[in-house]
């Protein structure tokens, strides 16, 4: 599914080049759960992005689903999120302005799916994460682990290929933790979702089935 | 303290560049535009205040009520009434008569031949036979010669600083010489007066005593006894003993000759007398007119005030809103410094010294821009160079109140809503803002900015229209091509006249050539009284004369309705009349060809044609019913059709027969449609007026939405960020983005139509001949703003939409 060749990111001051990424190579099969680990500063959130085509790497080819993501334009890419990637932040990153319902209906809209499917849909994913009661009100009248449901819920909401999770439990409490993990891992399992995620935590690394390890830039086999 | 303030304020301007640089250029162009229409104002306020007496001079009208048209009132008198005045106003301390004339000055050599120096009046100047009385009511700056004696016998004469110098080269020079007054009427002068101001309605030439009118009353066709007869060349002043007693001569005028002037008007609710006009509202007076250069409304002043009021609104109001932007940015500022331990006073101090600072740039940058664009004001405007700028106190009061009430404004409810913040609330609110007060206010304020743009926009439309609509109007006569000139003749000149118009016809581009004693649109009125058919009471209207010989109406291209134009005659035997004439009378004209008509108290001649009619005054007016004669002796213009083709070499042969025909006068020509031109002009100015200030409010409205756009992305970069990797498209975000400011843009609309279409609907009322506002007219403005406002807003939105979302999802 993503095929990664020598990407390398690096920023220019001057003549001197600073190393985010060097030589990373890398496959992920569909149906896979990685975790990519490693010390802070290590690149892994650099990676993660550029998995999610949010970042684009200064050297490197990258080829997810058998096309070249380097030859994406901005147009492309809104595609790509729109019907292949979910993505959950660590931050939540939920609209302020929107109910929990219209935050999870957005990405259904720029897929232009019709009302009356957004609906079933969104009611499913309530009721599958236990949120119905919750629909009707604003992130900030959430707690942190409710506004992670939320986000997960609004990433799987558009039945994505692959989940990309930025430290997706970074904020939460050890038991939000676990249920997070056990909801990926379902997912991963019983939908056969590919999932990415970056992780400080080696118990939350046990729920997926391979490690990248990143140490200064390069992938630590 | 302050110092650290103003340390801190410039570091935040220098640091949000962009918004310090909208901020400023916004208020500074609202505060420029708004300083040059003080300046139009403040100019046209001081009108004739040079004179020490201003508040006790008044004038004298006569007002006809009751006709159908309406009021009229002209500045005009009959000359018997002036005798009437003069004997029953007791409330006069000196009162002067006044005749209009348009001289031409020359200095007689010695032995005869051409003068050794001729000097024309002006369009901008008048020249006046005036009483003695007129040095005690007006106090003229006497340079030489004594006022007491200057106009008291006949062939005295004053010049202005102006003339003097010219005829004599020194002011000292001039005194006890001999000048010749329209080649015919010798004068000494006895004194020398400074030049007036512009801001005065009495540009003077030259000042002759009323006794030499007297003298030469056959030359200027001065007929003391007429009632009948009211030229607007005739008029009167008066001082006033105090002028408390304004209200008791009024009173008393009001029974003044109201049997002579009436004597004819046997229908029963028409009536005419006398009125008395304060010199201070001369200059207001657009009906009446002045013998300045221009008069001007007051409605006019006031939509000028309202239109500059409410511009330095609009940027104000932008200000305000660009402001309140910036500072809500710095909330998380406000809760370190809170948590730090400042207080409440120290912040609001903070915000307002920034404020201050930009202000303060405002207003530098304002008055640099009305500075430079100063000159340019004479091309909307009366507003001569000369008018003082810098150096006027009450601008810069003006400024002051400008200064200390945006800066209150705009610096207070933002320091105010930010220094209340919860400390914590602050700190947590990452970029975005609590919603509430701060976010309707905002939107009240662009509403009602883009309420007034879209109002003065409409008001531009419709203004440009309607003066677009008088200028290409029809105007009933052929203006191109016709090369006008005047000339002053005795009876010697006018015997000249017959051959001057044969050489004239012999150049080869010349087609035809035609005296007359008025153009066909000219500001000059002359009314008489008149009967047709002998019939037993006259007609309760008066007839507009012009006196023109037999080729007027080949030469400005006048359409025959009926009959024929009159044949060649150096007097009257036959009439022409307009169709307002006809209709007025309710006969046909085919019916009134042929019936015997008689003007004033003259001789019974047949009516022979009826033209159609034609724009004889301004198109503010009515058609007015007109009388054509021919009567050599009133001739004083010249009309002469050419040909195309070689213009300046036609213009150069006529000047050369001109030269050779009357070697003591000067010959300036001008091309009617430019006198036309001219006649309009300051409907053109006003319409470019209308544009700029359309222009203006555009920029203003649109830098403000550009400030707020900016704002309204930074605000939203999370959740644009969210949406993009929620797959949302460059134009999904965009459209998010612009659709909020296209809402208020489009409420704003809608509530400056209905105001727009109230006020100009008032505003066209006002003109004879006007345009319907069509819908196109409020469509084009609306379209114009939502356009505008659309690529303005989307610039930044598009912006916003194409950034990377990496940077905004960071977690901090």
């Amino acid at each position: 599914m993503i095929e990664l060749k020598d990407i390398e990111r690096y920023f220019q001051t001057g003549s001197l080049k600073t190393y985010v990424l060097r030589y990373v190579t890398a496959k992920i099969l569909e149906g896979e759960f990685v975790s990519i680990m490693g010390p802070s500063g290590a690149g892994k959130s650099t990676l993660l992005n550029i998995i999610g085509m949010l970042e684009e790497p200064t050297a490197g080819e990258y080829w997810f689903l058998g096309e070249g993501v380097h030859k994406f334009n901005e147009r492309r890419r809104a595609e790509m999120y729109r019907e292949y990637i979910g993505f959950v932040f660590q931050a939540y990153h939920l609209i302020d302005d929107l109910t929990v319902y219209e935050n999870l209906e957005a990405p259904l809209i720029y897929k232009k799916v019709p009302s009356a499917e957004r609906k079933s849909r969104i009611a499913d994913l309530l009721d599958r994460f236990n949120i119905v009661a919750k629909k009707d009100l604003f992130p900030n009248q959430l707690s942190g682990g409710q506004q992670q449901l939320v986000g997960i819920a609004r990433a799987l909401i558009g039945r994505p290929k692959l989940i990309l999770a930025d430290e997706p439990t970074g904020n939460l409490q050890s038991q939000q933790a676990e249920e997070i993990m056990s909801i990926f891992q379902q997912l991963n399992k019983e939908e056969g979702v590919t999932i990415i995620q970056v992780t400080h935590s080696e118990e939350n690394a046990g729920y997926g089935n391979r490690i990248l390890n990143l140490k200064d830039g390069k992938i630590d086999a | 303290m302050f110092k650290n303030n103003l340390r801190i304020a410039i570091r935040q301007l220098t640091k949000n560049r962009t918004y310090a640089l909208l901020n400023i250029l916004g208020l500074a162009i609202g505060i420029a535009a708004s300083l040059l229409i003080y300046r139009i104002l403040r100019y046209e306020l001081s009108f004739n205040q040079n004179f020490s007496n201003s508040e006790r001079i008044v004038r004298v009208l006569t007002k006809t009520t009751g006709s159908e048209n309406g009021d009229q009132t002209s500045r005009g008198l009959p000359i018997p009434g002036m005798a009437a005045i003069e004997q029953s106003i007791s409330q006069f301390a000196h009162s002067t008569r006044l005749h209009e004339d348009w001289p031409t000055i020359t200095i007689p050599k010695a032995g005869g031949g051409p003068p050794l120096k001729k000097i024309s009046i002006s369009q901008s100047e008048i020249s006046f036979f005036a009483e003695p009385g007129f040095v005690k009511i007006f106090d003229l700056t006497w340079l030489a010669g004594n006022p007491e004696t200057a106009l008291n016998e006949v062939g005295d004469i004053v010049l202005t600083r102006r003339v003097a110098e010219f005829c004599f080269g020194k002011v000292e020079n001039a005194l006890e010489k001999t000048v010749v007054m329209n080649n015919n009427v010798p004068c000494i002068v006895r004194g020398v007066i400074e030049d007036l101001p512009s801001n005065c309605d009495f540009p003077i030439f030259t000042l002759a005593s009323y006794e030499t009118l007297r003298a030469y009353a056959s030359l200027y066709f001065f007929r003391e006894e007429e009632w009948g007869s009211i030229s607007s060349n005739d008029q009167f002043f008066a001082l006033l003993q105090d002028k408390n007693q304004f209200s008791a001569a009024s009173s008393a005028m009001a029974q003044v000759g109201q049997h002579e002037l009436n004597e004819r008007k046997k229908k029963r609710n028409l009536h005419t007398s006398f009125v008395l006009q304060s010199l201070g509202d001369m200059h207001y007076d657009e009906e009446v007119g002045s013998a300045g250069t221009h008069t001007i409304s007051w409605s006019r002043l006031w939509v000028l005030g309202t239109i500059g009021l409410l511009v330095l609104l609009m940027a104000c109001f932008n200000f305000i809103n660009l402001a309140t932007a910036l500072s809500t940015m710095r909330a998380r500022e406000v809760g370190v410094r809170k948590a730090l331990g400042s207080n409440r006073n120290s912040l609001i101090a903070q915000f307002m010294t920034e404020t201050s600072l930009i202000v303060a740039f405002s207003l530098a940058v304002g008055v640099g821009l009305a500075f430079v664009c100063a000159p340019l004001l004479k091309h909307i405007s009366d507003v001569p160079d000369t008018q003082p700028f810098l150096s006027d106190p009450i601008l810069w009061l003006f400024l002051a109140v400008i200064g200390v009430l945006v800066t209150l404004l705009s610096g207070f409810y933002p320091s105010l809503v930010l220094s209340g913040f919860s400390p914590i609330k602050a700190l947590r609110s990452n970029l975005t803002t609590a919603k509430g007060g701060g976010v309707s206010l905002r939107k009240i304020l662009v509403v009602s900015q883009f309420t007034i743009a879209q109002a003065l926009i409409i008001g531009a439309v419709v203004t440009i229209s309607q003066l677009n609509y008088i200028r290409e109007m029809d105007l009933g006569f052929n203006k191109d091509l016709v090369l006008t000139t005047r000339f002053n003749a005795d009876s010697i000149g006018l015997t000249k006249l017959a051959t001057m118009k044969q050489r004239l016809l012999q150049l080869p581009k010349v087609e035809y050539v035609s005296f007359s004693s008025d153009l066909p649109a000219s500001g000059n009125t002359w009314s008489s009284n008149f009967n047709i058919d002998r019939r037993p009471e006259e007609p309760d209207f008066h007839t507009s004369v012009k006196l023109c010989d037999e080729d007027y109406q080949k030469t400005f291209g006048l359409e025959m309705l009926a009959g024929h134009w009159f044949t060649a005659s150096d007097t009257v035997k036959e009439y022409v009349v307009n169709e307002t004439m006809c209709r007025k009378l309710g006969m046909a004209p085919e019916e009134i060809v042929g019936k015997v008509f008689r003007l004033g108290g003259q001789s019974w001649f047949p009516i022979v044609g009826v033209v159609k009619d034609f724009h004889s005054h301004s198109l503010h007016e009515e058609y007015e019913a007109l009388t054509l004669l021919p009567n050599k002796t009133f001739y004083s213009g010249i009309g002469i059709k050419i040909r195309p083709g070689d213009i300046s070499g036609t213009t150069n042969a006529i000047r050369s027969v001109y030269d050779e025909t009357f070697p003591e006068q000067v010959f300036e020509s001008e091309f009617f449609d430019e006198s036309i031109a001219n006649f309009y002009e300051s409907e053109s100015r006003f319409s470019d007026f209308c544009k700029g200030i359309a222009a203006l409010a555009i920029l203003i409205g649109c830098l403000g939405l550009f400030g707020l756009a900016t704002h309204a992305a930074a605000r939203r970069t999370k959740e644009i960020g969210v949406r993009k990797v929620l797959g949302a498209s460059v134009g999904n975000i965009t459209g998010l983005l612009t659709r909020d400011f296209l809402a208020l843009v489009l409420l704003a609309i809608l509530i400056a139509t209905p105001l727009a279409y109230y006020f100009m609907d008032k505003w066209l009322s006002d003109f004879v001949f006007r345009i319907d506002m069509k819908w196109w007219m409020f469509a084009m403005a609306c379209s114009g703003a939502v356009l505008v406002a659309f690529f303005t807003v989307s610039f930044q939105s598009l912006k916003a939409a194409l950034a990377n979302p990496v940077n905004s999802l960071r977690t901090e």
